[in-house]
């Protein structure tokens, strides 16, 4: 597993073409690994890996897409850079719209390469935050009980305690013990910031007003 | 013409031999002719003569002619007893009513033309012929009598001589006694007067039987001119050709004779009495006679000039050249040609061959035709693969396009790196190293990509060289595998045997094999992609060909369309030419192999091509 938030991944199927941008990228100060098929990167795919990935689109076996729909899926969605011999419009306007961070063809400028891949890297640097504040946020949330839970989502709504325990059929005291155990356990000290983690968090989402 | 003009004569002559018999049966009696010789049966000239006359009148009458012949035989019986005898013969014989027309042929003198027939039969018209060199008398033209007097030609004999024997300086001059001969001998004479440097000696008192030996050592440059004996000094009777006879095969020099019955004798020729012309026009006069004509109205005719003519076979003894008989004069005696001989023949096989000719020319004409009608298409056929190889090509585009920018693209990225490593520094000289062999690798494979488009993009005719059949499909399979993983098609090579090689051309049959690859891949469009599969493979059969196939797993062709795939024009494909398999069959059968195309047994088609193994 590499965590390292440099690394690039490059698979290409063309075995020259893959040592001669390995060692260009080398050269430039990035961490490299080579692959040349789509298959073999994904086997060795391990969640929390950093960098991003610099794929052809055209390979035998699972393309360049096919890659990039499979890597979306799993556990570390690295953002994605592609190469094409040459590009054609309905592949690379399927790229992009998939999150692909640029889309270039063999010849491209190496300034225009290595700034392509250095953004991809620096948006799985700040993709990677994210998902770990959502984690550590979602984690925060999970040591919450059902109850506690239930009158979270009605607090963040606005409601008083006496709707709260008339909505649950509980006592209202209930609620206010709820209440006081579930701003602990988040740390939170009022009740807007109480609202921000969970927005952040992206809890309740379904019953959020759009 | 000639044909032409007989045939509208004869058509002429039974128009008006119809109208006789119509208009005028009652005369439709035969002409009787009576013709009086005063020499003998057995005169060769007046034999000749009698039947030339006889001859002409027959083939130009419009009546039956009948003909009597009587002959006085003057040489052997002179006088008067016996001409009376003669006269009363006839008179008691003939009579003036059976008689249409009295013929006489007189030779010493004109009495059988005159006297005779106007004692006998007053009323009957007279012709005569006459060769003579004696006039007629005056009272014959009184006695109504017409007729044709016919010198011999002396001056036209010597003129001959001159011409055919230049170097003549000495004629000899051989006659008989009788009044005409003196009167032939006569004219010799007179004639001789107009020939300068010749000089003539006439043998007139030699007996004849002496002369055979005489002749027989004459010098160069004598002649013999023969003219007329009936008799010799001695009184001995002969007839003219009957002495040339004797003399011209002993003689040393050419006897040169005046009567055209003399010749065949061994005598080389003169500028004759022909019997056959002068009977020709006697027998002309008789008919004008007969059919009413008035001979007291018809002058007599006075004929000198004779007919040249030579025996051929005398002309090549004495060795005169052929080119020296002037032109005109009638050859006798030449051995019939092959031509004169197989005139017919020699036409028909004439025609056949023109025939045959004409018919070889106009062979050669059309296959000359045929063949650069062929080579015209095969040029076309060249241009056409060329375009459709050319298309091939744009479907290719992308692979192409592709498979140069892998190695361009691996070419620039490791020259950037190098740039990197040289700014450091302390460079990694291996890694710069490694660098620049590769660059070189890939500068080598992107030549080979474009050497590649290049050959098949260039119009070429057919190269036949021993090919690796294994490489070459190895080849075009790797030129289709860009676009085969752009189409996520899976393309396998089956080689389950070691193949010889074939003859043929590589641009060519990658071709093919690209048409078929494509065509294959295009089938497979509608299919899912984890069973689109394209199976080349190739094996032998019988030894003497290998058989490569290109199966799909696509839609497979439809049964009624199997039979019309390689009909130019025909196309499966929305926007395809129809060309490619067109052009696929033209190469293959340049390369004198087949090519065929059916459905496999599970799914998708399958199309088979074979070559010719390299048997050198």
């Amino acid at each position: 597993m590499n965590l390292e938030s440099n690394t690039v991944y490059i698979v290409d199927d063309d075995a020259s073409f893959l040592t001669s941008i390995a060692r260009l990228l080398r050269a430039a100060g990035y961490s490299v690994q080579a692959f040349d098929s789509a298959q073999k990167f994904l086997d060795q795919l391990a969640p929390g890996m950093a960098g991003c990935v610099l794929a052809d689109l055209h390979m035998p076996g699972l393309n360049g897409l096919e890659l990039q729909a499979a890597l979306a899926k799993s556990a570390s969605p690295l953002p994605m850079v592609f190469m094409s011999g040459q590009g054609d419009i309905p592949s690379t306007v399927q790229a992009m719209r998939r999150g692909a961070e640029d889309f270039l063809t063999k010849l491209a400028p190496k300034d225009k390469l290595l700034d392509a891949v250095r953004r991809a890297l620096e948006r799985g640097v700040q993709e990677r935050k994210s998902r770990q504040h959502l984690q550590e946020l979602r984690g925060r949330f999970a040591a919450l009980t059902a109850r506690e839970l239930e009158v979270l989502e009605h607090v963040v709504l606005g409601k008083m305690n006496k709707e709260i325990a008339d909505d649950l059929g509980i006592n209202e005291r209930t609620v206010k013990l709820h209440r006081t155990n579930l701003t602990r356990t988040l740390q939170v000290q009022s009740v807007a910031e109480l609202t921000r983690l969970v927005v952040e968090a992206g809890l309740f989402k379904c019953e959020k007003p759009e | 013409m000639v044909f032409l003009v007989v045939f509208v004569a004869a058509i002429f002559g039974n128009v008006r031999c119809l109208a006789v018999n119509v208009t005028n049966l009652a005369n439709s009696q035969p002409k009787r002719v009576l013709m009086l010789f005063s020499e003998a049966k057995d005169v060769p000239g007046n034999i000749m003569l009698e039947q030339a006359v006889k001859a002409e009148m027959l083939k130009d009458s419009t009546d039956p002619v009948v003909f009597s012949s009587e002959y006085l035989d003057a040489s052997h019986f002179s006088g008067k007893e016996h001409f009376r005898v003669f006269q009363n013969y006839i008179g008691k014989k003939y009579t003036a009513n059976d008689l249409d027309l009295v013929l006489a042929f007189p030779s010493q003198d004109y009495t059988l033309a005159g006297e005779l027939p106007d004692a006998l039969f007053p009323v009957v018209p007279v012709v005569f012929v006459a060769i003579n060199e004696m006039d007629a008398p005056l009272e014959i033209s009184k006695l109504g009598v017409t007729g044709i007097v016919q010198r011999f030609d002396i001056r036209g004999t010597l003129g001959l001589i001159k011409r055919l024997q230049p170097d003549t300086r000495r004629v000899v001059v051989i006659g008989g006694s009788t009044p005409t001969d003196r009167a032939t001998l006569g004219r010799i004479e007179e004639a001789s007067q107009s020939l300068e440097g010749v000089q003539f000696e006439f043998w007139t008192n030699r007996p004849v039987a002496e002369l055979p030996g005489l002749v027989r050592s004459l010098p160069e440059g004598t002649v013999i001119l023969l003219g007329s004996i009936l008799r010799d000094v001695t009184g001995q009777t002969y007839y003219t050709p009957q002495v040339a006879q004797m003399l011209a095969p002993q003689a040393s020099v050419p006897v040169y004779v005046l009567g055209g019955w003399s010749l065949g004798t061994g005598a080389l020729g003169g500028s004759v009495v022909d019997p056959e012309d002068l009977g020709a026009r006697a027998g002309q006069l008789a008919l004008r006679v007969l059919a009413g004509a008035d001979p007291e109205n018809i002058p007599i005719d006075v004929a000198t000039k004779g007919t040249p003519m030579v025996d051929w076979r005398a002309i090549k003894r004495l060795g005169i050249k052929e080119s020296r008989v002037p032109a005109g004069t009638v050859i006798r005696f030449r051995p019939e040609t092959l031509w004169d001989e197989h005139r017919d023949l020699i036409l028909i096989l004439l025609a056949v061959f023109l025939a045959q000719a004409a018919t070889i020319t106009g062979l050669l004409v059309q296959r000359r035709e045929r063949l650069r009608a062929e080579a015209e298409i095969m040029n076309q056929r060249t241009e056409l693969a060329h375009v459709t190889r050319v298309s091939t090509m744009g479907q290719l585009t992308s692979t192409l396009a592709h498979e140069l920018n892998q190695p361009l693209g691996a070419i620039l990225r490791n020259a950037e790196a190098a740039e990197i490593f040289l700014q450091k520094e302390n460079p990694d000289l291996e890694e710069i190293r490694a660098i620049l062999a590769d660059i070189r690798k890939d500068d080598r494979r992107a030549g080979h990509v474009i050497s590649r488009m290049r050959s098949l993009l260039k119009r070429r005719s057919l190269e036949l060289k021993s090919l690796d059949i294994a490489e070459l499909l190895e080849e075009a399979i790797s030129m289709a595998q860009p676009d085969a993983r752009a189409r996520r098609v899976f393309l396998a090579l089956q080689l389950r045997e070691k193949l010889p090689a074939v003859r043929g051309d590589r641009v060519h049959l990658q071709q093919v094999l690209l048409n078929l690859i494509l065509n294959g891949m295009d089938s497979m469009a509608g299919v899912a992609a984890s069973q689109r599969l394209l199976t080349v493979s190739a094996k032998t059969t019988g030894g003497k060909t290998v058989e490569v196939s290109v199966s799909d797993t696509g839609a497979g062709i439809a049964p009624d369309k199997i039979e019309r795939l390689f009909e130019p024009f025909f196309t499966t494909k929305p926007n395809g030419m129809g060309m490619g398999l067109a052009i696929s069959q033209t190469i293959i059968e340049a390369h004198g192999g087949k090519i065929w195309g059916g459905n496999n047994e599970t799914r998708g088609a399958v199309f088979f091509f074979t070559l010719p193994v390299d048997d050198k």
